[in-house]
C-alpha cells in the first residue's frame, strides 16, 4: 500500500539535528506543514538516544568566543574548511543553551555547569588555549526533544525510512519512504527537506566481528550521504576518515572526552602517554597508531591516578549516559576504573566517515543549504561544519529548520507530478525484488563481506593499490551480490537498502582518497606513497558529485579564510622502511621454467583433471 | 535463517535480554521504543529478541520498562 501526502518540510532522521529542525521550523512559521521521518523511533534514535554528557565544541562567553571555534576548526581541519560556517555556529551556541534548558525544563546550573560568577563553565580539551567543551547532564535530552516535536504539531512517522530525495532540475520535490514494520510506502510532496540522517556508522567492521558493534548509532548506515548524492548534491572530505580510540570490543566511546578533561589520558603498555592531548584530531590518532606499530600496545585510558571522588564522577557519567552498557561490560570483566589498565582501547578498528567527529559529508553553507535547492543538511551528515559534534547538530539542525520553513513559505513551485502513481508502483516493485526471490544471499553475509573489505583495504596508512582494490570490491558487490540478496521481511529489506548505502559511501571514501594526492589530517588521510602535505592541496576540498552513472571528483578551493589562525597540527609522518637484516639465500632449482619437466609431463598426461583413483565406493 | 541473524518468531536458545514473565504485563513499551527494532512480541505476548543480532546493547528496553521486567545482565557474546 502506498500513500501520497502533501507537506512543506520533510525532516529525514529524527536524531538531535532532526528534532531540533522540526521544533525550530514550527517556531519560525506557525502554519508550515512539517513531517518527521525516523527509521527508528524518535524518542530513542540516533547517537544521543540515551543522551549525552557534553556538548563537545561550544563557544560561550566569557570562556570562549566564536573566533575560538574558528581557531579550533581551522587547526584540526588544517585549513580545509569554510570558516564562515564555524563562526556562524559559534555565534549561535549561547542561544542553544537557552533553548535546551527550556525544552528540557531545567534551571540554570542544572543541565550545564555554572561557575561562581554565574557563567556557564567550559572545560579545556581542544588543541587551542581556550575551553570549548560544555559538560551536560543530558541523559533525557532526546526524549525531551521528541516531546517538543510532538508539541509543535509536526506529523511524526516512526519506523519509516526515507529511501530517496526526489528532485527536478536540481530542486527538491519529494521524499520516498517506507515503513519497516508495515511495509507501507509514502511519497511526500514537499518543497524542502532537512536531511539529518547522521553519519555512516557501519563501514569498516571492528575485530569483534559483531555487525552492529559500532561506535556510532548503527541505524546510520550512510543513508543521508547516499540520498544526497543520488539527489545531485555535492559531498566533501570523504577521504578524511573517522578512526577513533574506542573501548576494545565494546566499541563505545573511549571515554576520552569525559575522562580527559578530568585528568585521564591514553597510555601505551608502559604507561607512557600516547600523545600530548586528548582531542581526537589527526595527530593524536597518529600517536595511537604509532603505539601499536611500535609494539607498544595495548593502549589504555589511564584514570588510576585520579582521586576517588573523580572516579565516582566518571562512573556516574559513563554509566548513565550515551552508552550505559559500559557498566555491565566492565563489571562483567571484573574491571575497575581505579586500575590503570581497566579500559583497554582499540584504535581505528572501524574506519568510517562523519561530519561531526571529522569533516566528511554533504557540502553545506552557513545556512545548512546544500547545492540542491530546498535540500538542507545538519548534524553528522553535514560536511560543511567540521568537528562540531552534538552542539553543531543541535545548532545547525535548528537553523535548517528555520531556513526550510522560510524557503517553503516563500518558494512557489510549479512541480509536475504527472505519472507519479506509476513511478511509485515501479519503485516499489524494484525495491521489493529481494523479498520476492525464492532464495539468495542473506543480507548479513553481504554486509559482512562489504565491511571486512572496507576495513582491510581502506584502513590508513592508505596506498593507491589497496584503494583500487577497495573500489573493485565495492563495485563488484554492488553489481554481482546486491541483485542476489534474499530479504526475508521488511526489516531485512531495509538492510538491503542500507548495504547499498554502505557500498556507495565506501566507494566515495576510496575514490576521494585516491584523488587527494597528498597526506593530510595526520592519520585520517595518510598516503604511504605521498607521506606529506602538498601546498597545492592547501585549502582545497575534494568534491564528489554524481554525473550520470559515475562518481565525478573535482578539486575546489574553500572560501577565502578570513581569520589567519594556524592551519597545521604538529606531527610528522613516519618513514615506513624496516630493515629486517640479511635474508637467507638459496640456489634456484632452475633458471628456465621449461626445465620443470616432471610436472610439465604430468600436466600433459592428466590435463587439468584430478585423477580419482582411491575413491569411496570403488574399493572391491 | 541465516548465519548471523536468527530472525525467528519465538525466543531463541540464546538471548542477552531476560524477561521476567511474572512481572511483564505485555504492555509493549520495549517493543515500541527499541531503537534498532530488535524486539517483538512472541505468541504469548511477551517480548523477545526477534532480530537478536541487531541489538546495539543500548539498554533502552531495561531503562524504559515500567515494571522492571526486563534485564540485560550481559552483552552480546561477541562483545562481552
Amino acid at each position: 500500500m502506498y500513500h501520497i501526502i502533501e507537506t512543506d518540510v520533510v525532516v529525514v532522521g529524527a536524531g538531535a539535528a532532526g528534532t531540533m529542525a522540526a521544533i525550530k521550523a514550527r517556531q519560525a512559521d506557525a502554519n508550515v506543514k512539517i513531517v518527521v521521518l525516523d527509521k527508528s523511533h524518535m524518542d530513542t534514535s540516533g547517537g544521543a538516544g540515551r543522551g549525552m554528557d557534553a556538548l563537545n565544541t561550544m563557544s560561550v562567553p566569557p570562556y570562549s568566543y566564536p573566533e575560538d571555534v574558528v581557531e579550533h576548526t581551522t587547526k584540526v581541519t588544517e585549513g580545509v574548511l569554510d570558516q564562515n560556517v564555524s563562526y556562524e555556529f559559534g555565534k549561535r551556541c549561547p542561544q542553544l543553551i537557552e533553548d535546551l534548558e527550556k525544552i528540557m525544563d531545567r534551571e540554570k546550573g542544572s543541565l550545564f555547569p555554572v561557575d561562581e560568577d554565574g557563567n556557564y563553565q567550559l572545560f579545556y580539551l581542544h588543541p587551542i588555549q581556550k575551553p570549548l567543551l560544555l559538560p551536560m547532564d543530558g541523559e533525557e535530552m532526546k526524549r525531551a526533544l521528541a516531546k517538543a516535536v510532538r508539541d509543535s504539531d509536526a506529523t511524526v512517522y516512526n519506523r519509516t525510512a526515507a529511501l530517496q530525495v526526489i528532485t527536478e532540475d536540481n530542486v527538491v520535490k519529494g521524499v520516498f519512504a517506507f515503513n519497516i514494520r508495515t511495509g507501507d510506502y509514502y511519497y511526500f510532496k514537499t518543497k524542502s527537506v532537512c536531511l539529518t540522517t547522521g553519519c555512516a556508522a557501519r563501514m569498516g567492521l571492528a575485530s569483534s566481528g559483531y555487525l552492529v558493534g559500532c561506535y556510532e548509532f548503527p541505524g546510520n548506515a550512510g543513508d543521508g550521504y547516499y540520498m544526497a548524492y543520488q539527489a545531485g548534491a555535492e559531498l566533501v572530505n570523504m577521504e578524511c576518515f573517522q578512526a577513533n580510540s574506542l573501548i576494545k570490543d565494546h566499541q563505545g566511546p573511549g571515554c576520552g572526552y569525559v575522562a580527559a578533561p578530568r585528568g585521564a589520558y591514553g597510555t601505551d603498555k608502559s604507561g607512557n602517554p600516547t600523545w600530548s592531548h586528548g582531542y581526537s584530531s589527526g595527530d593524536s590518532k597518529m600517536g595511537s597508531w604509532k603505539a601499536f606499530a611500535e609494539g607498544r600496545g595495548p593502549t589504555h585510558l589511564k584514570m588510576s591516578h585520579l582521586p576517588e571522588e573523580e572516579s565516582q564522577v566518571i562512573e556516574k557519567i559513563l554509566w548513565g549516559n550515551e552508552r550505559t552498557s559500559r557498566k555491565i561490560f566492565h563489571q562483567n570483566r571484573g574491571q575497575d576504573y581505579r586500575d590503570g589498565k581497566a579500559v583497554e582501547l582499540a584504535f581505528a578498528e572501524e574506519i568510517g566517515v562523519c561530519g561531526g567527529h571529522s569533516s566528511s559529508g554533504v557540502l553545506a553553507d552557513e545556512n545548512g543549504a546544500s547545492s540542491v535547492k530546498g535540500l538542507y543538511v545538519a548534524g553528522d551528515v553535514d560536511g560543511g561544519l567540521p568537528h562540531s559534534y552534538l552542539g553543531g547538530a543541535l545548532v545547525m539542525g535548528g537553523l535548517i529548520g528555520e531556513k526550510a520553513a522560510e524557503y517553503s513559505s516563500e518558494f512557489n513551485t510549479s512541480v509536475d507530478y504527472k505519472g507519479l502513481k506509476k513511478w511509485i508502483k515501479n519503485e516499489i516493485e524494484t525495491f521489493e525484488e529481494p523479498l520476492k526471490r525464492d532464495n539468495g544471499l542473506p543480507t548479513d553475509l553481504v554486509e559482512y563481506k562489504a565491511r571486512t573489505r572496507i576495513q582491510h583495504y581502506m584502513k590508513p596508512p592508505k596506498n593507491p593499490e589497496f584503494l583500487e582494490i577497495a573500489v573493485w570490491w565495492m563495485e563488484r558487490i554492488r553489481k554481482e551480490d546486491l541483485p542476489r540478496i534474499k530479504a526475508v521481511d521488511y526489516h531485512d529489506l531495509l538492510k538491503t537498502y542500507e548495504i547499498k548505502c554502505i557500498l556507495a559511501v565506501g566507494e566515495m571514501m576510496a575514490r576521494s582518497s585516491l584523488y587527494r594526492t597528498e597526506s593530510r589530517w595526520g592519520y585520517q588521510h595518510w598516503r604511504v606513497d605521498i607521506p606529506e602535505s602538498k601546498s597545492e592541496w592547501d585549502g582545497q576540498w575534494v568534491v564528489i558529485k554524481k554525473q550520470g552513472d559515475s562518481m565525478k571528483l573535482s578539486k575546489r578551493k574553500v572560501p577565502d579564510l578570513k581569520w589567519d589562525f594556524p592551519a597545521k597540527m604538529e606531527y610528522e609522518y613516519p618513514e615506513l622502511s624496516f630493515d629486517v637484516g640479511i635474508p637467507f639465500k638459496k640456489e634456484a632449482n632452475w633458471i628456465n621454467p621449461k626445465q620443470d619437466k616432471w610436472m610439465a609431463g604430468t600436466l600433459e598426461k592428466q590435463g587439468m583433471a584430478t585423477p580419482r583413483k582411491f575413491m569411496p565406493g570403488k574399493e572391491k | 535463517m541465516t548465519l548471523f541473524n536468527i530472525n525467528t518468531i519465538e525466543k531463541a536458545n540464546y538471548e542477552w535480554i531476560e524477561v521476567d514473565a511474572s512481572r511483564c504485563n505485555k504492555c509493549g513499551i520495549c517493543v515500541e521504543y527499541c531503537p534498532m527494532d530488535v524486539l517483538a512480541m512472541d505468541s504469548k505476548g511477551y517480548p523477545f529478541m526477534k532480530y537478536r543480532d541487531d541489538c546495539w546493547y543500548c539498554d533502552v528496553c531495561t531503562f524504559f520498562c515500567p515494571r522492571v521486567a526486563i534485564s540485560m545482565n550481559d552483552l552480546p557474546y561477541l562483545i562481552s
